[in-house]
Order: structure tokens, then sequence, then C-alpha cells
């Protein structure tokens, strides 16, 4: 009896209980009223009518040919933006790590990106895309690298990337500051023993640098891949799809399905299968990590 | 009136027992040493007893009551860490006084009590420092008085002098022992070092794999060593260990290597293995034994010397011998040994035989 | 890889200008874009309108920034929005006038989410990491999983759930969905951080007399400055930046938050860009504050455990 009901289970249940009962009640119920959700016909424009058909709202999702145009979509975006923050995130961590005048600040700096909202974050990219009076027009058009000014954000095959590239910008820093700390970590021992050895610069990058950040980089791996597939606010903001659904990735479907659509039945379905996705690629990616730490 | 008493106490983690149905009595103000290598179960004894590891099975009881499931802040029990686990962000006199704060003491009294334990252990100038102003003694201090403050009936110890220097824990040694004399508390001390244990213990209880192997007075654990295992453990230089066999006649045997045993002791035949303390040899004479020896390496201590020799059958022995014997390497000796002084282990389950 | 010792000079010589290049270029990248709104926010219509852009206001100016604090004061119809005011020289949202009322929601929202958020991860969080408690695990793993569902998933039943109460436009209802959302975070970063702290500490305190709150309020707390002030700055900041919950779980402007009405800006097609900057800008004020006065703490809070987890 005491087992269970001893000192310690009993301060331990009163402390958990409240988080634990806020997170039943924001995420554990919902997610599985979404799962009830999905198996019904919900359409909000006959709302009366909601018949119950199993599986067929997902069946009806992988027959749906924007569904694979979004799939496509999200993965490009998904492996731009992940590989172009991290490889970003360790120029800008070898660079702070040094000790130089100024790292302080700049390191202060770094932080900028993270405190702006995503809102903005679109707000500030869009207006520098801007195909009128734009600062990218500008800048290119003084360089001397395009003769007049262009619609970025109206180019198909562009923008895409204009938006991974204002999510690099964003998530950048939280990347950086991870791999920052595990640099610090590395023994200065090493890097003196390999200059004693005649190691170069780049010598000491590859053998010391890189086999250290392995697991800090992993986990930027895995925590970026998780982020950008369900990116929403950006698009919403910057390109709402478009054009030419250029930029039609899962989470837009998502929105699109439920609340323009209204169709909340193949909605939610839709958004179900995102979150197993999601769930089975940081499962995979875990036990992936676990081998290789 | 403080007896602890362990009933079949035990501990799992998973599959692994650290302590194994242990019985164990510890009678009101007795210094009680659990002694063992690491791993051996005795912290964690150790911490069942003070509540901060949960018991896997048996009890516990304080004065026959039983507190198995009684969280540690209701037991009234003090207790010193090996770290000394000082409050790093607040003052000496802060961290002394903080059990009698968290028990609504008036602040007069706390004033007092903590001013007297400080005079009592000569940190009363630290008052106003932080711990990490402090040297390790001082922090030991500190933490002592913590403790004492609380008058408390149980001490509890872990290792509390194994971070200090060799000077400073001698005379902690003699601190703790004067502690025990003057407060009649019940001890409870854990250590990993022999010396320790046989200077301030009343019983010893040497531990190893969870059990305990023998419960017995210094004297006792030391003269008649239950196994093989606390015959190594205690003494140093350790035991000399021979294997041999019982021959006819009542004499060990290991080749050309002889000694005679007491009467009676071992059947012919048995595969045992010989104990012989290094200090048990002295000048041959009447009705001992005699070993002659080889000197191989000779290392005077001042006080003392160490002989390490080859005995007959070149059976090699550490011996301990007063500084006038002047011996050389190469020398050929003889020494007498008492065959009352002589230990006795059966070969295969390390037990005593005699 | 610091290079401490003297001679040769050149190398060193070499190694000032790389880092002296790389810190420009990093400059750039990460204050240049804000740089950028900042001076866009200075300008009147008409400057902002030019070509090839001014790179500085040639003339900065804060009417963008009165115009928003006083658009509540204004009536915004077709006819003024047409004529706009001399500063803006174009047009003003229609929604300009909810700019104000959206940051004190914003404001409110962010600092009740901090200290609720403290409450309720330091308490799960004590408990996790120092008591021995059977479903110990479960709970953590349960914890954790729950940010592993993507906002779009939850954000239909949640929608659905909070109308059925009736507490649409509710903002404790934002307040309750965002403790959800920051609250596995903290917990992991307070866990991580007490994971540092001496164990034997916390034995010490529970022989002296205290309970598990006790050993909370004399052990764990004070030593965990940095790892408290991170949570809290990543608990306002999470709540002030969000934006998909609140799109759904507010429909009438007077509830809504701040990144709700200036999404509305951008979309509204004919709106001046020096007012919407400068709506930008007052946006990101208070978070990037935060960031840089407590920098410190929200690296070593959030470090802590991190190179050993």
């Amino acid at each position: 009896m005491s087992r269970w009901f001893g000192y310690d289970q009993r301060s331990a249940a009163i402390l958990v209980f409240p988080v634990v009962a806020v997170l039943l009640a924001v995420a554990a119920f919902p997610i599985l009223y979404s799962f009830w959700i999905s198996l019904h016909d919900i359409v909000l424009t006959r709302p009366l009518r909601r018949p119950f058909v199993w599986f067929e709202n997902y069946g009806r999702v992988f027959e749906d040919p924007r569904f694979w145009v979004a799939v496509w979509r999200t993965t490009v975006y998904t492996v731009v933006t992940v590989v172009v923050t991290t490889i970003l995130a360790v120029l800008v961590a070898l660079l702070l790590n040094e000790t130089f005048p100024g790292q302080r600040v700049l390191s202060a700096l770094l932080l900028l990106p993270w405190a702006t909202p995503s809102v903005v974050n679109g707000l500030m990219w869009k207006w520098i895309y801007d195909p009128n009076y734009g600062l990218l027009n500008g800048l290119l058009l003084q360089a001397g690298l395009i003769e007049r000014y262009r619609v970025w954000l109206g180019d198909p095959d562009l923008t895409l990337l204009l938006v991974a590239n204002a999510a690099t910008w964003k998530q950048m820093p939280l990347a950086a500051l991870l791999l920052i700390v595990t640099m610090k970590a590395i023994p200065d021992d090493l890097y003196r023993a390999a200059k004693v050895d005649g190691a170069t610069v780049f010598q000491r990058f590859v053998h010391i640098t890189l086999p250290a950040l392995r697991p800090g980089l992993m986990l930027v791996l895995v925590y970026e891949t998780m982020l950008s597939i369900r990116h929403f606010d950006l698009f919403l903001i910057m390109t709402q799809g478009g054009p030419d659904d250029a930029t039609f990735v899962m989470s837009w479907l998502v929105y699109v399905e439920t609340f323009r659509s209204l169709r909340f039945g193949t909605g939610a379905a839709m958004a179900y299968i995102l979150a197993m996705a999601t769930f089975l690629l940081s499962w995979a990616f875990i036990r992936f990590l676990g081998k290789r730490l | 009136m403080a007896t602890i008493r362990c009933d079949a106490l035990t501990k799992r983690y998973g599959a692994v027992t650290a302590v194994d149905a242990l019985d164990l009595t510890i009678a009101h103000g007795e210094f009680m040493v659990l002694l063992g290598p690491s791993g051996c179960g005795k912290t964690t004894t150790l911490n069942m007893i003070a509540g901060l590891e949960e018991i896997s099975d048996g009890r516990l009881l304080f004065d026959e009551a039983d507190v198995t499931w009684q969280p540690p802040h209701k037991r009234e029990v003090a207790m010193v860490f090996q770290s000394y686990a000082l409050y790093p962000n607040k003052t000496v006199f802060e961290n002394i006084a903080f059990p009698l704060r968290l028990r609504g003491v008036p602040r007069e009294q706390i004033d007092r009590a903590v001013r007297q334990a400080a005079d009592q252990l000569e940190i009363a100038h630290l008052l106003e420092r932080r711990p990490h102003q402090l040297s390790g003694g001082q922090r030991q201090r500190v933490a002592l008085g913590r403790a004492i403050v609380r008058k408390p009936s149980v001490f509890l110890m872990d290792e509390p002098l194994s971070n200090l220097d060799a000077t400073l824990r001698l005379s902690m040694r003699s601190l703790i022992k004067r502690l025990h004399h003057g407060l009649g508390a019940t001890f409870v001390y854990v250590t990993h070092d022999q010396a320790e244990a046989m200077t301030l213990a009343d019983r010893i209880a040497v531990m190893r794999g969870g059990l305990i192997q023998q419960l017995d007075t210094p004297d006792g654990i030391y003269a008649r060593p239950a196994n093989l295992f606390v015959a190594s453990f205690l003494g140093s230089p350790q035991i000399n260990l021979v294997e041999g066999a019982v021959e006819d006649g009542g004499v060990f045997a290991r080749g050309a290597f002889r000694l005679p045993l007491p009467a009676g002791l071992g059947a012919p035949g048995r595969q045992v293995i010989l104990g012989l303390r290094p200090e048990d040899v002295g000048p041959p004479g009447e009705g001992l034994a005699t070993l002659h020896a080889r000197v191989e390496l000779v290392s005077p201590l001042g006080s003392e010397t160490h002989l390490e020799v080859r005995a007959t059958g070149e059976v090699p022995l550490t011996l301990r011998v007063p500084k006038e014997w002047r011996a050389r390497e190469g020398d050929l000796i003889e020494v007498g040994v008492a065959p009352e002084r002589l230990h006795l282990f059966d070969r295969a389950s390390e037990a005593r035989i005699a | 890889m610091a290079l401490r010792s003297g001679p040769p000079l050149a190398p060193r010589i070499g190694r000032g200008l790389l880092l002296a290049l790389f810190s420009a270029l990093f400059v750039l990248y990460v204050a240049g874009p804000v740089g950028w709104l900042v001076s866009s926010s200075l300008q009147t219509e008409a400057q902002i309108t030019a070509v090839p852009p001014n790179w500085l206001p040639p003339d900065p100016t804060f009417a963008n920034f009165e115009a928003i604090f006083t658009a509540a004061d204004r009536e915004v119809t077709y006819e003024t929005r047409r004529q706009g005011d001399p500063a803006t020289g174009g047009f003003l949202p229609s929604g300009a006038a909810n700019l104000l009322p959206s940051l004190w929601n914003s404001l409110t929202v962010g600092l009740w989410v901090a200290v609720l958020n403290l409450l309720l991860s330091l308490t799960a969080a004590y408990a996790i990491a120092v008591i021995d408690f059977r479903g110990r695990r479960s709970v953590l793993y349960t914890v954790l999983a729950t940010r592993v569902i993507p906002d779009i998933a939850l954000v239909v039943p949640l929608f659905l759930v909070v109308r059925n109460l009736g507490l649409i436009n509710s903002l404790g209802a934002l307040v309750v969905t965002y403790l959800a959302v920051t609250v596995p975070f903290t917990i992991f970063i307070l866990i991580s951080y007490f994971e540092g702290i001496p164990r034997d500490l916390y034995r010490a305190a529970r022989i002296d007399g205290c309970g598990h709150w006790g050993a909370l309020r004399h052990v764990y707390l004070p030593l965990s400055l940095p790892a408290l002030v991170a949570s809290l700055t990543f608990a306002f900041l999470t709540s002030w930046n969000e934006f998909v919950f609140a799109l759904v779980l507010t429909q009438n402007v007077a509830a809504q938050t701040l990144p709700i009405v200036i999404s509305g800006f951008i979309m509204d097609f004919t709106t001046s860009f020096s007012f919407v900057n400068a709506a930008g800008v007052i946006a990101i004020v208070p978070p990037v504050l935060m960031a840089i006065v407590f920098q410190r703490y929200i690296v070593s809070g959030l470090t802590a455990g991190a190179v050993k987890g």
C-alpha cells in the first residue's frame, strides 16, 4: 500500500497534476478528438449530416492529387531549409567560438532573428522581396546583376526557396547556439596536439571539430526537420500556397481544406497524416541517433 | 533511546540487488562502522536508514517502531556527507541554523545553539562566510555543526573524511571520536578506510556484494576474520596468503614450505589457504615454528621496516619487523611464528576454519 | 580553435582579416533585414517608394508611429483612407485602430503565460528530476510527446472544443493553449538544469527537515536562476509570437493579438508600407529587448544540460 501512497508518490502526484491536466485537456484530448473527426464525413456547409465513414476520408486524401503535390513541396522545402540552416549554423558557430574583440556583441546579436515573431519575419522578407520597392530589387539593380525589377514572389521556381530563406534566417540562431555549446566542450588540448603534429586549419576542422560536433549536429538536424515540416505562418503571410501551387505545402493543404473548403473530415484526416508522418520521422531519427551516439 | 534495527533490509535496482536481506541491530549510543569496498552496499544501507532510498524489502525499525515508510524529514537523524553538501547561497551561520529554523525554533535559541556548536568546532570566526570561501576541513566542520546543532539521537556519516588530506583526516578522526563520547548518540559511519574503521568503531560490519561478511568488534574482526575477504581487507600491509593443504600431523604444507598448525585444526588432505599477518613474526624461539627465508626487498619506514622475502619453497611473504633489525637484500634470515597466530581458511568456501 | 600564441605575424593578420570579414557578413545577415525594417519605418511613404530605395532614412520621422498611436482617434472610412495623412501619404489599413489594443492583448497573454508556465513547470520538473516515483518515465515521455504533434493538427479539434465551451475570443483560452504549447520545452530546460545540481544538497535538505516543497524552495529554486529566466523568456516570446492558435481562437477584433492584426495589414493590398513596417517594429521591440537583456541567462539556462543530454 505504502508503495503507492507513500510520501514521495503523493507529493509527485500533486506536483505533476497541473501540468498533466493542462496537457491532457489541450493536447491529448484534441488529438483523440481529431482522429474521431477524421472518421466522419463532416462538411460545414451541410452541418447537420455527419455520417460515420470509417477510413474513407483517408482514402480520399491519398487519391487527391493535391496531397502528393503537397508532400513533394514539403519534402523539397524541408530538405532545403534544414541543409542551409545547418550549414549556416556551423559557420556561425565557428565564428562565434573564436575569441576576438566584439565577440560578445555579435553573440548578443545572434538572438535577434530568434526573437522576431514569424509574422514580422514574413512581413520583413515580403517587403524585401517587394516587386516595386523592395530591397532585393534595389540591391541587385545597383550591383548590376539584374536589368529591371522582378516580381520575386511571383516566380514559381524561386518562391519556395525564398520562403525557405526567411525560415532559415529565423531558425539558424538556435541551431548555432546548440553547436557553440557543443564546441566549447571540445578540449583545447586536442587542437594543440594537432597543431604540433602539423595539421592545417582545415585538417583540424575535419578531424577534430566535425567528429566532436556529431551529436550536436544530429540534434540540430532532427529539431530543424521537425520544425520545418510544420511551417505555416510564413506561407500564410508571404505566398498563400502560390504562385501556381509553388508553395503548396502540407500544412497549407490542411489549412485550405479545413478553413476554406470547410471539409473538416478530410481536413482532419490530412492533419492526422501529417502528424503521423512527423511522429514516425522523429521516432526513426531517434532510433538512428541512438545507434550513432 | 535510539536503537536501529534492520530486518532483512533489501534494496534492488531492477535486476541488481545492492543490499541483500541485511540483518543488523545497532544499540543505543553505539559507534557502528559499515566497512567495505566501493559497490558493497554500505552507502545504500546508510541511505535506507536515512530514508533517502526507498526500501525494496524488509523492515527498518527505530526503537522497535516501524519507520520503513517514514520520509527522511520526519526521522530525527542527522547526516554528514563526503561532499559536505553545504548550501552555497547561505552563510555558515545560516547553514548551521537551517535545521532549527525549519522546526520553528525561536531566534534567540537558534543563535545560542549555533554559537555553541561553532565554538565546540572552533569555527566561530567563520560564521559570516560562505562555503566557497572555506577550506575542505572548515567545510566539514560546518557540516558537523549543522548535524550536532539539532542534538539528534542518530548520526549518519557517509565517508566524511575521504575528501580531506592525510593529516587533516587524522585530526578530524579524533574530533569525531570526541564528539561521539560527548554526545552519547548512536553513530553509523560508512567508510572504505580500514584504519578509520578500526580506530573509531565499537563494532564493525564488513560488507561485500550487499551482504555482511562479519559483524564484530574491531579486535574480533582483526584477530578472527570470518573469511578470506575480511582477512585481506583489514591489515596493512595485507595479510600473507599461501595456498596449500593440511598434512598428517596437523601441518600446513605447500611444497617445501611447512608450518605446524595448532592442535586439531583441519582434517588431513583438506585444501586450505594459510594466513599470516606480517606483524605476527619475531625472533625464533621456544614453542615457535621457524621460517627460513631469503630477503628480496627492504623498505625501511622509519618506525618499522617491511621486508619482502622468499620463504622455503619460493613462497613470497611480506614481514613487518622492528626498525632495529638490520637485514639486507640477499640475507638469509630465520623468523619465529606462533602457530596460534596462524589463520586457516577453506580454499573452496574461503571461510575460516579456526 | 583558439590561437593564443605569438608570432608569426602574417597568419595573425590573416586571421584578423578573416574574422573581420566574416563578422561583417554575419552582422549584415543577422541585423540587416531588421535594420531595413527599422529604416523603412522611419521614412515617409514617398521616401519609401523611391527607386532605387533609400538605405538610410534621409530625414527620419516618427510620423508612422504617431499614426499608429493615434489611429484609434481617427475614423477610417473609404474617403479618409484615400487621403491618408501627409506623413503616411498613403493608406491606413482599416484595422489600424486595432493595433494598440492588440498590443495590450499580446502583452497580457504573454505575461500570464510566462508566470503560469513557470509555476506549472517548476513543480513538475522538480518532481520528475528529483523524486523517484512510479510512472515517472511515462509522465516525462507523455509531456515531451505532446510537442511532436504539429499545431495544425490540434487547431481544428481545439477550435471545436473551445467553441462548444463558448470560450472563443477569450484570452483565457489562449493562455491555457499557450501553456500547453510552452510547458514541455520549459520542463525540459528545468529538468536538465536540476540534474546539474548536486544530489547531496537535496539529501542534506531532506535530512535537515525539508519536505519536497522545502527542497524545491531552499535548494533547487535559488540555484536555478538562469534556467528560470530562460523559461520565462521562452514562454513570453512564444506566446507573443504565436500565430496559428490565435488566428483560429479569436474572431473578433477586441480579442486579437498583435500577430493577427499585423497579418491583417499585410494581406490588405492597399496598405501604406511605411505604416506596416512601423507596426512590425513595434511588434519586434519587446521580444528583442527581452532577448538582449536576458541573453546571458538564456544561454546558460538553455544549455546547462544540452551537452550532456
